[in-house]
């Protein structure tokens, strides 16, 4: 495509270039992503003309692309093969990059249902701290020669290596997709959503926001049908995934409250949790992930996810806690990613603090 | 190769007093838990690769963490090195033992701990049998999704290790995809809770980098598996081909027809010979190749995806196409080819089993090119592997009370796995690099590569105690590989697509 | 697996037999998946792959010590490794030349030796060992908890059908069924009365041998073999009997390796392969009659069927009987982990009492999971190791088949 290029060199040599002045580095694709995680000092080292898709053959379910390359294209080239990102990213801004999505690691609704970002990581070039760059993973849909280190770089916050090109499966797109909705409580809500998965039903997405239970399913045309015929409920719009995915709805935009991410196991009840937090909470991936805006602090609000058996960020706030906006680490596991953080990046150059203050 | 552990090639390894070792050993656990005597020992000095054999110097056969955790205190204080084993049939030699540490045995935890059906997951012990997992949520309607064709003898602990996959993964995933969280002891005999029961955690995704790691980084000793609900429908057609490469063709057809299959397997002549004379699956001995693909589902989704790959299947030149008629029949189809491999047996005194995958558009010149070493090397190759995941499984023929034939096999291994690399492809899928392809990684990473690897290695492991001399080679043994395969830049098969 | 055998042991036929064997194993380790002691101890010592290792290492010239021979002596020969082992090794023929090798080498404890010479010299001979089960039944409130159990109440027993018919066969009588349980043999002769068919007993035959072959004298169970063949012969060759069925499955698995066992002798050899070939399961005998209606049970009993080691992997009959009860109007229960051993497996209750209680609480408690009317077997020895822990009924299946003739 116009406007492709490879600027892997060119990346290794400014990063080389910090390396030798001893300069921390932010790392910026689409700039989207910005205000999630930690708070970083330092100079810009940009991805994104870095791009553009390297190799995509549909019959092979795999796509390699350049971090640069904005996630829209590769939507929009997948889409033209009768393919999908099974994880469904959110873009978070226009200028979405597949850099930006690999390093936040973040996953739509569909990612109850078909695997998370990281599920769909078959390999990564990455530049690491010392400025050498690195082939991990491959195209193909198994590999377990080495350790899995493409896989680690997703959701790693940019702070292990920057990541410079990425493959991913694909899946063959669904047919058709139809939306449902149910006027339920949240506790009712969860549980319909969780029965459903034993059920012989193609589902695809279960939110909840509201009073009302948002179910998707995709499939062949007459399967659905059948299936919406079964399971009653009213019409729902199908801009209610892309409004949680991207965080647009009323439930984001209605106030300024800090918002928190709160990542728990499925069967979580719901309404336990929204009133441990006092706050109405927007729940996804069929209950497994709860967006809940409140003031209750990082403590509380990290104690009410433990008990839970899950974590809190803090996705979206003016200001950050002393600790960071992630749920802080067990001493053992901390030491680890310490020295998972000095073997990839020992200087700390790349995205310092992003993720913990540490590293 | 020498598989034999070589201080110059894989690092020194400090001596240590076996009598100074037993007596610590015997002050945390109890005696009967170490094995010591030749006798005992012997029969652990290989794992499903039996043509590497070395005798450990002591066994350890823990029955709780706490005494897994204690060993691998001793084994850290003495800088003793520990090798983990499960239930011992990984096939590329990853639970080799070495004279000079300790094979830490984990097949007497076996516990199922606790189902959890709201949230469909399972916590188990290391040693629990994959197949036992399946059997023992069944009658909730769940099942544990990757299922490698030793399911039925393979630990999970070592599934974690290798990140094991399996006839269903092309539509469900590896056992990294199929796991939430690790209870992992360092070589400090630390115990670490990575991953979680929610869906992600923070920080880097520890459960990513273990699963696969082949016990080199830690300890699993406990497993939160997922299940899945056990699908409406599934149903699997045979296609029937007299022609390899037809077979290997029709395979990227089923992909590019939209289609995701839950198992999309191919076997050629031989290993189809080898399998029928074990269970009367129902394969046609004349056939040169057949492909299972299995669609599971919604019942008329199922049905309908059963036509449309019976007509692919059709276009592709298949002669015939079957399908399974019923429940039993579906099984027999599977069962014959997951007992493929050791049925092979039945032909042939030894096997060697390699695991390269590829693009799946290379698969017909691949196969096309195995058969053509296969002639030049004479010996004979079966075939049965998983053709949706390009993953082969070619298996070479041979006669160890042959002299030189292993050698030979192994000669010839080393060119497919150099054949699937320049395929665009990797020198392992899912059986891990173990000790058996540890020269092949210098051909698949280079120098920084391989250098990253070890950084990463002693952020979990700084004294390179657990599993040294497998997965990952050193630089040393980079340069003395590399010196034998110089390739005067030509390149063999040129007919095959190159990156 | 590679071998390295040595020359001289290579020039014996078993050597040769042990070689061909362990050539055929690819240490897969599938077997020990369905192994009952690797199962229960997880050592790759007390698992079929493990155990074919350590007799490799014998006959190779390793060590062979007491650690081997109590490894070999928790095997229970149950074969079910055998039905498992896709690579077809005949695990039961190189443990048997293994555990000969080993037990020439290593001297077990005295009271070992005494307790497996008793055991190998009452039980397999009927007009010693029924006396003294008598005694025993007669003065059971007497003895101490521990013999008592091993000693079940004596039993009453009908008369044979004494109607004469043209298809005539043999009925095996074993040995300690004989003393034990005399009406399975009754019910049998019976069942088979009433499909047309007449029941033969020789008074000259004895044990099968099977019972000596495994504990203490692979010679004596031998021997025993010829014996039966002298003894059934006449009546094979000059009475026109066209099977000889066993109602004990151990003894019919023993009985159709007569065969092999006798290959090598040339006066026995062709007798040994006819006697093979002509022995059968009672439930073989059973399904294959054309009258089988004649049997049809008035009641829907709720049964759980054991099948024996020896029937479903020593003899390859699987679902026969199961088939058969439920032809006949039973109700049969499913059995979870039905291919595992209960434990009984010849004279292992007693000799590897604690393996044998574990494996029999298992299988005690996968049979009566679903509450059945009763239990179903088919061979004395399981028959007798259930009743000692379960209130449920025990009975072989054709005793129940017997009862239910209307």
């Amino acid at each position: 495509m116009e406007g492709d290029q490879d600027q892997s060199r060119l990346l290794q040599n400014q990063l080389q270039q910090a390396l030798g002045e001893g300069r921390a580095l932010r790392i910026a694709g689409g700039d989207s992503k910005r205000f999630y995680g930690n708070r970083v000092d330092g100079e810009i080292l940009s991805t994104r003309q870095h791009r553009g898709i390297i190799a995509y053959e549909p019959s092979e379910l795999v796509l390699t692309a350049r971090a640069g390359t904005p996630l829209r294209d590769i939507e929009a080239a997948v889409a033209a093969s009768g393919q999908m990102l099974g994880f469904e990213p959110p873009h978070f801004g226009a200028g979405a990059t597949l850099g930006g999505a690999v390093a936040s690691g973040l996953s739509g609704p569909r990612r109850a249902y078909s695997g998370a970002l990281r599920d769909f990581v078959l390999g990564a070039k990455v530049l690491n701290g010392r400025g050498e760059i690195l082939q991990f993973g491959g195209q193909v849909m198994k590999n377990v020669a080495g350790y899995d280190i493409a896989r680690l770089m997703a959701g790693s916050l940019g702070c292990l290596g920057v990541i410079l090109e990425v493959s991913l499966k694909l899946l063959p797109r669904p047919e058709a997709e139809q939306t449902l909705c149910f006027a339920l409580n949240s506790r009712a809500a969860a549980a319909k959503a969780n029965r459903l998965l034993t059920q012989a039903v193609p589902l695809s997405g279960a939110c909840y926001s509201d009073g009302q239970l948002f179910i998707r399913l995709s499939g062949a045309g007459e399967t659905l049908a059948r299936c919406a015929q079964t399971l009653g409920g009213d019409g729902g719009d199908s801009d209610i995934w892309a409004a949680v995915k991207e965080q647009t709805g009323d439930f984001f935009s209605a106030s300024d409250l800090p918002l928190w991410r709160l990542s728990v196991p499925p069967a979580t009840d719901p309404a336990a949790l929204s009133a441990a937090a006092a706050a109405a909470t927007l729940w996804d991936w069929g209950g497994a992930l709860h967006w809940i805006k409140t003031r209750l602090a990082a403590d509380e609000m990290r104690a009410i996810a433990a008990t839970a058996g899950g974590h809190a960020t803090l996705f979206r706030s003016a200001q950050a806690p002393g600790d960071g906006v992630f749920q802080p680490l067990l001493p053992g596991l901390k030491k680890i990613h310490g020295n998972l953080k000095q073997a990839m990046d020992p200087h700390r150059l790349l995205n310092p603090g992003r993720m913990y203050a540490d590293f | 190769m020498s598989y034999k552990y070589d201080p110059q090639l894989d690092g020194e390894i400090r001596p240590v007093s076996r009598p100074v070792l037993l007596q610590s050993l015997t002050a945390v656990i109890p005696a009967a838990a170490i094995l010591h005597s030749e006798e005992q020992l012997k029969p652990y000095e290989c794992d499903g690769l039996s043509a590497y054999r070395v005798t450990p110097m002591l066994v350890v056969l823990p029955e709780t963490v706490e005494q897994t955790g204690a060993v691998l205190k001793v084994c850290h204080r003495l800088k003793v090195p520990v090798v983990a084993r499960g239930a011992g049939t990984g096939l590329s030699g990853g639970a080799l033992p070495l004279q000079q540490g300790v094979l830490l045995v984990l097949s007497k935890l076996n516990e199922i701990l606790h189902i959890d059906l709201e949230n469909r997951t399972a916590v188990v012990q290391p040693g629990v049998r994959n197949l036992a997992i399946s059997e023992a949520v069944a009658p909730h309607g769940l099942y544990y999704a990757p299922d490698p064709s030793s399911q039925i003898a393979c630990s999970i602990g070592g599934n974690v290790a290798e990140n094991a996959g399996g006839v269903h993964c092309l539509k469900y995933g590896l056992t990294v995809h199929n796991i939430l969280k690790l209870n992992m002891l360092t070589i400090e005999g630390e115990l670490l809770t990575i991953g979680s029961d929610a869906f992600d955690t923070p920080g880097f995704d520890l459960p990513a980098l273990v699963t696969g790691s082949e016990g080199m980084l830690g300890i699993i000793v406990e497993i939160t598996v997922k299940l899945l609900p056990r699908p409406q429908a599934a149903k699997v057609l045979m296609g029937v081909f007299d022609d390899v490469q037809k077979a290997g063709n029709a395979v990227g057809a089923i992909i590019a027809g939209g289609i995701l299959p839950a198992g999309l397997e191919m076997m050629d002549n031989l290993a189809i010979r080898a399998a029928e004379d074990f269970i009367q699956a129902g394969y046609p001995r004349e056939a040169e190749a057949i492909l299972l693909c299995e669609l599971d589902g919604i019942a008329e989704d199922v049905d309908s995806g059963v036509e449309k790959v019976g007509g692919i299947l059709r276009d592709a030149g298949a002669t015939e196409t079957r399908i399974a008629r019923d429940e039993n029949q579906r099984k027999l189809f599977w069962a014959g080819r997951k007992s493929a491999f050791p049925a092979v047996g039945r032909l042939y005194p030894d096997y060697y089993c390699m695991d390269g995958t590829i693009p799946r558009r290379q698969l017909a010149a691949v196969l096309h090119a195995m058969g053509e070493l296969s002639a030049q090397y004479q010996l004979p190759i079966a075939n049965v592997f998983h053709a949706g995941d390009g993953n082969l499984h070619p298996l070479i023929l041979f006669d160890a009370n042959k002299p030189g034939e292993l050698e030979k096999a192994e000669a010839l291994g080393g060119k497919i796995l150099q054949l699937c690399i320049e395929a665009g492809g990797t020198i392992t899928g899912e059986h891990g690099v173990g000790r058996e392809k540890i020269n092949h990684m210098c051909l698949q990473f280079n120098t920084e590569e391989i250098r990253q690897f070890h950084a990463v290695k002693r952020a979990f492991d700084r004294e390179q105690l657990l599993n040294p001399g497998k997965n990952i080679p050193t630089l040393a043994r980079c340069a003395e590989f590399g010196a034998m395969h110089v390739h005067n830049g030509e390149l063999p098969f040129p007919e095959l697509e190159r990156f | 697996m590679q071998t390295n055998l040595p020359q001289a042991l290579l020039l014996t036929p078993e050597g040769r037999e042990a070689d061909r064997i362990l050539r055929s194993c690819v240490h897969c380790g599938f077997c020990n998946a369905t192994c009952p002691t690797y199962q229960l101890l997880g050592d790759e010592l007390d698992g079929p792959r493990g155990r074919i290792y350590q007799i490799k290492n014998v006959l190779e010239g390793g060590r062979a010590g007491a650690e081997t021979q109590l490894h070999l002596d928790r095997c229970l020969s149950c074969q079910a490794c055998e039905t498992t082992c896709p690579s077809g090794v005949e695990y039961h023929k190189l443990l048997n030349i293994g555990r000969a090798v080993v037990d020439s080498r290593v001297a077990r404890p005295p009271s070992r030796r005494w307790l497996r010479w008793l055991l190998g010299a009452v039980l397999p001979r009927r007009r010693l060992f029924t006396p003294l089960l008598r005694a025993g039944q007669l003065f059971r409130p007497l003895l101490p908890a521990g013999l008592k159990n091993k000693v079940p109440r004596r039993e009453k027993s009908g008369p044979l059908p004494q109607t004469r018919h043209r298809q005539k066969i043999i009925l095996a009588g074993g040995c300690v069924q004989a003393g034990l349980a005399p009406g399975i043999n009754i019910a049998a002769a019976r069942v088979l009365d009433r499909l047309g068919i007449e029941t033969l007993q020789v008074r000259e035959e004895s044990c099968c041998g099977a019972l000596n072959y495994h504990l203490d004298s692979q010679d004596r169970g031998i021997a025993l073999a010829r014996r039966n063949i002298d003894a059934w012969w006449p009546y094979i060759e000059n009475h026109g009997a066209t099977a000889i069925a066993s109602s004990a499955s151990g003894c019919g698995a023993f009985i159709k390796q007569y065969a092999e066992l006798l290959a090598h002798e040339p006066d026995y050899a062709d007798k040994a392969r006819r006697v093979s070939a002509l022995c059968k399961d009672i439930s073989e005998i059973v399904s294959a009659a054309p009258r089988l209606q004649a049997l049809r049970a008035k009641t829907g009993t709720k049964v759980a069927f054991h099948s024996p080691c020896t029937l479903q992997h020593g003899q390859k009959i699987t679902g026969l009987v199961e088939g058969l009860l439920q032809q006949l109007g039973f109700q049969l229960t499913a059995v979870r982990d039905s291919h595992l051993c209960c434990g009984s497996a010849g004279t292992y209750s007693i000799l590897q009492a604690d393996l044998s209680a574990r494996l029999r609480a298992d299988k005690v408690a996968a049979l009566t999971a679903e509450q059945p009317d009763l239990i179903a077997t088919a061979n004395i020895g399981c028959l007798m190791h259930l009743r000692t822990s379960t209130d449920t009924t025990v009975r072989h299946w054709i005793e129940v088949v017997a009862e239910g003739m209307v």
